[in-house]
């Protein structure tokens, strides 16, 4: 299989990491997947496109933990490196602390060790510590009410336990994971089903408590939720924080849509950016929304079978599609259905 | 990777962040932000008084940037706009602190602290007493109210951030790269040479006397100085050079400092002079050393003085120019002999630089060899290339001992324009080097013979250098160089003294009645500090 951007030679996978989206995700999954098919591989004109292009921190800090299970040789693991060398060693199992800067994100250092770690034999406990809700990564809600019970249903033996908040910027945050290594099932997600259930929590941490229930306020007035379905929560972090999260779940998954405060933004502009991505998807009326269809590809490409009805692709996910079904080598087809743009996609050896 | 250290003041007010520290922009805590830069190590300095606010910002940067390790130092003064108080207590941490350069880098942050304070920092940082760069921050524009804000790094060693600095850097870069005609010199010697031309010529107006072998280059090398200070508006006028040693008689006196009309028989018209010519540009006298002694010394007072007497005239001339002499002679022996003037020496010997000759800068070979292809390209307007066994062919004969370059660079223009002209296709091969190296052989050869350079000139040096040391070899004339190496050559056959004597003193002690030969012989060579058992010492080992 040949690829524009992606190449290789006997030595190793060569990644274009200006490519598509052009992000740090390609990055993380090229990493994690090396260390899963033990091939090196090496990524260049990183970032190349952004506005500070190459290794930043948060970046690094990812490409560091995946070295650090994996014993990793790396070249060019610098900030503001260009072009990033990764040569997998042994992925070993065991007691492993991350540290993320609040710039950072836990979710994303889990999900660049996660893979690596469930393709190889033993359980490993991590403790993240730092960032675990930020705006530009999935916030540990996601991963626990959304993305785990998936994983979980495919047979990952996978624990997460959240033990303190770390909101950007003050950070301080404490999450562990348990992952123990074994077969991933194939999993198959073509209809939603009934809803089940629904839940709106915003929570707020060293912010006046009004915050939240404005935002309780606006998402009831909206969704016309009940206020046993919408609470708002004081939370403990360190530092001020403010996040909505809405949950759906439904007879075959659940899906998790967040919106982040921010100073200056209203209270009712935090609630309805969230309440915007939960309709977008409660109209589609597919089962898995965009940034879980982004998180699926991986599990179900490892476990060789896969299938899910989503919202339209996002280039991001796009580009994640090509870059596991070269590194996987997997079948991914993708059908986008004319009558209301949804999408099939179908992962098979 | 060298860490990066971070020494800073606390900022007692942005630091603190007025009650609520998470949600404002604090100088000293932001840094742990940034996505690009990563502080291994933060020193942060603060006075007694304010440990606890310190102690918060150190948690709170170790927080945000788990990788760094933020300590706290107390420093002392009462009054923190007190320059005298400020300057000495952050002199004192500096003469306490450890500095690491090979495995860190310092840099100061000057956002916070009083203006004093920054001052402070500043003329510490700019004397090296921290061998570190600034890092300026500033706090992110109101619409992006919660961002980090930018940093900015200012390195007051590399001129990059001080634009006038920047500027005289690209200045002398250029006029470096001018003086050496573009082409890149790889001797040490030579570079250190012409950056020191550059920095007279930028600075002095004083004249410049320029030594070394025929052919080193003294003449372009002069016209290069022009062209720079021509560059730089140091000159106006323009460039005008004149070889001393085609100057005879009444001739010189005129084609230097002009005559009026009828000043001599055949002074038909009056004539300018050369001396007029370059009013307000630059002269350069090549083979000073061969003028006489009467322009030497109307030379020397138009130099001094700017006047001079144009032959005939009675009224004085003036001209300002910038002076630049030539010579490949040694003019402290000509002073000595009587030949030159020692005053106008002392004038122009301020500024005297000894162009080495090619044989000396063998590592310059292939820069000028491409510098004479690239211009040889240009004169004939076809691309003209040397394939790269050629090029080895060549570089190997020029760099060794049968590359004499007796006319040094100008025998290597003459090389490359001979094989431009013979490539065929524009092409030079290893044939067309190969009779190259033939002919450059043969003249060179010829011109031992011919006496030009006496055949042994090559083997007089090495025979010289056998017993002198290379300062000695130096003060030679010419002259005696060639009379002591065949001294010494017939010394180092000779069995004894005084068969040397007899061979050397052959025909003169056919006139005389006694002889003392040996006595003689040992006298000449005592005037070099030589002996007999001296010669025969060395000789043997």
């Amino acid at each position: 299989m040949s690829n524009n951007w992606i190449n290789e030679n006997q030595e190793l996978i060569e990644i274009d990491g200006s490519y598509g989206e052009g992000g740090g995700q390609i990055l993380r999954t090229s990493v994690a997947l090396s260390l899963v098919t033990q091939r090196p591989v090496r990524i260049k004109n990183i970032r190349a496109k952004r506005n500070k292009s190459g290794l930043l921190r948060q970046h690094l800090t990812a490409v560091l933990a995946a070295a650090k299970i994996g014993n990793a040789e790396l070249t060019g693991a610098e900030l503001r490196s260009n072009t990033l060398t990764f040569r997998p060693g042994k992925v070993r199992h065991g007691k492993y602390h991350f540290a993320v800067g609040s710039a950072g994100s836990a979710a994303l250092v889990f999900q660049t060790v996660l893979y690596p770690l469930l393709s190889t034999p033993g359980k490993s406990q991590i403790v993240f510590e730092g960032g675990t809700h930020n705006q530009k990564a999935p916030p540990f809600d996601f991963l626990e009410r959304a993305f785990l019970p998936l994983l979980t249903r495919m047979g990952a033996k996978v624990k997460l336990c959240l033990h303190r908040r770390g909101f950007y910027p003050a950070g301080g945050g404490c999450m562990t994971a348990e992952i123990e290594g074994g077969d991933l099932r194939s999993l198959s997600l073509l209809e939603r089903g009934p809803i089940t259930s629904r839940r709106a929590r915003a929570l707020v941490a060293n912010l006046p408590a009004n915050i939240g229930n404005r935002e309780i306020k606006e998402i009831c007035k909206k969704l016309e939720w009940t206020r046993e379905e919408a609470k708002a929560e004081v939370v403990q972090s360190d530092g001020p924080g403010n996040v909505v999260v809405l949950e759906v779940a439904s007879e075959h998954c659940a899906e998790v849509f967040t919106g982040f405060g921010a100073r200056g933004k209203r209270s009712e502009e935090v609630a309805r950016e969230a309440i915007r991505e939960l309709r977008a998807y409660l109209d589609s009326g597919v089962p898995v929304g965009e940034h879980l269809a982004d998180q699926l590809l991986i599990p179900m490409a490892l476990a060789g079978k896969g299938s899910f009805h989503t919202v339209p692709l996002t280039d991001h996910t796009t580009t994640n599609i090509e870059l596991v079904r070269y590194l996987l080598g997997v079948e991914i087809d993708v059908n986008t259905r004319p009558h209301n743009g949804t999408v099939r996609v179908d992962v098979r050896r | 990777m060298a860490r990066n250290v971070v020494i800073g003041l606390l900022g007692t007010t942005l630091d603190s962040g007025a009650g609520r520290r998470w949600e404002r922009w604090r100088p000293t805590v932001d840094l742990a932000r940034h996505d690009d830069f990563l502080v291994d190590r933060f020193e942060l300095l603060h006075t007694p008084r304010w440990a606890s606010l310190a102690h918060i910002v150190r948690d709170d940067f170790m927080q945000m940037s788990p990788e760094t390790k933020a300590r706290c130092h107390e420093i002392m003064f009462d009054d923190p706009w007190d320059f005298e108080q400020v300057f000495a207590s952050l002199l004192d941490f500096s003469h306490e602190y450890t500095f690491n350069p090979e495995e860190e880098n310092y840099y100061i942050h000057i956002t916070t602290g009083t203006h004093v304070a920054q001052i402070c920092l500043f003329l510490l940082t700019e004397a090296r007493y921290f061998p570190a760069r600034l890092l300026q921050t500033s706090p992110p524009p109101p619409r992006h109210r919660g961002d980090p804000g930018t940093y900015r790094v200012i390195d007051l060693d590399l001129s990059k951030y001080d634009q006038i600095a920047s500027r005289f850097g690209r200045d002398q870069a250029a006029g470096l790269s001018l003086l050496k005609a573009g082409i890149a010199t790889q001797s040490p010697a030579f570079n250190h040479l012409i950056a020191q031309i550059e920095q007279v010529a930028a600075r002095s107006r004083a004249p410049v006397l320029i030594t070394g072998p025929t052919g080193a280059g003294k003449t372009r090398l002069a016209r290069r100085i022009y062209d720079l200070k021509r560059q730089r508006r140091q000159l106006e006028g323009p460039f005008v050079e004149i070889n001393c040693a085609t100057l005879r008689g009444d001739t010189a006196m005129s084609a230097l400092f002009g005559h009026v009309r009828g000043a001599f028989t055949g002074a038909g018209g009056a004539r300018t002079g050369v001396l007029k010519s370059a009013d307000g540009g630059l002269l350069f006298l090549d083979e000073i050393g061969e003028l006489g002694l009467d322009e030497q010394a109307m030379l020397l007072r138009a130099i001094e003085d700017h006047r001079f007497l144009p032959v005939g005239s009675d009224r004085e001339v003036t001209s300002d120019f910038q002076l630049i002499a030539g010579t490949n002679r040694d003019l402290r022996k000509a002073v000595h002999a009587g030949t030159f003037r020692e005053d106008l020496l002392a004038r122009i010997n301020l500024w005297t630089f000894r162009l080495p000759g090619l044989r000396e800068r063998s590592e310059d070979i292939e820069p000028n060899l491409d510098f004479e292809l690239e211009r040889q390209t240009q004169q004939m307007g076809t691309r003209l290339t040397i394939n790269r066994a050629a090029r080895q062919a060549f570089l190997q004969f020029a760099s060794s001992p049968d590359g004499r370059w007796y006319a040094n660079f100008r025998d290597l223009t003459a090389a490359v324009e001979r094989m431009a002209t013979l490539a065929p296709g524009g092409r030079i091969n290893t044939s067309v080097v190969e009779e190259e190296i033939g002919r450059l052989r043969r003249d060179w050869d010829d011109a031992d013979q011919s006496g030009l350079h006496n055949r042994q000139a090559g083997n007089d040096s090495l025979l010289l250098q056998e017993f002198l040391d290379r300062e000695a070899i130096a003060q030679l004339d010419r002259f005696d160089r060639v009379q002591l190496a065949d001294v010494l050559r017939v010394c180092k056959t000779a069995k004894n003294l005084s068969e040397a004597g007899r061979v050397l003193f052959s025909a003169s002690r056919k006139l005389r009645k006694t002889t003392n030969d040996a006595d003689r012989l040992r006298k000449y060579l005592a005037k070099f500090d030589l002996s007999w058992k001296r010669i025969h010492g060395r000789a043997q080992k």
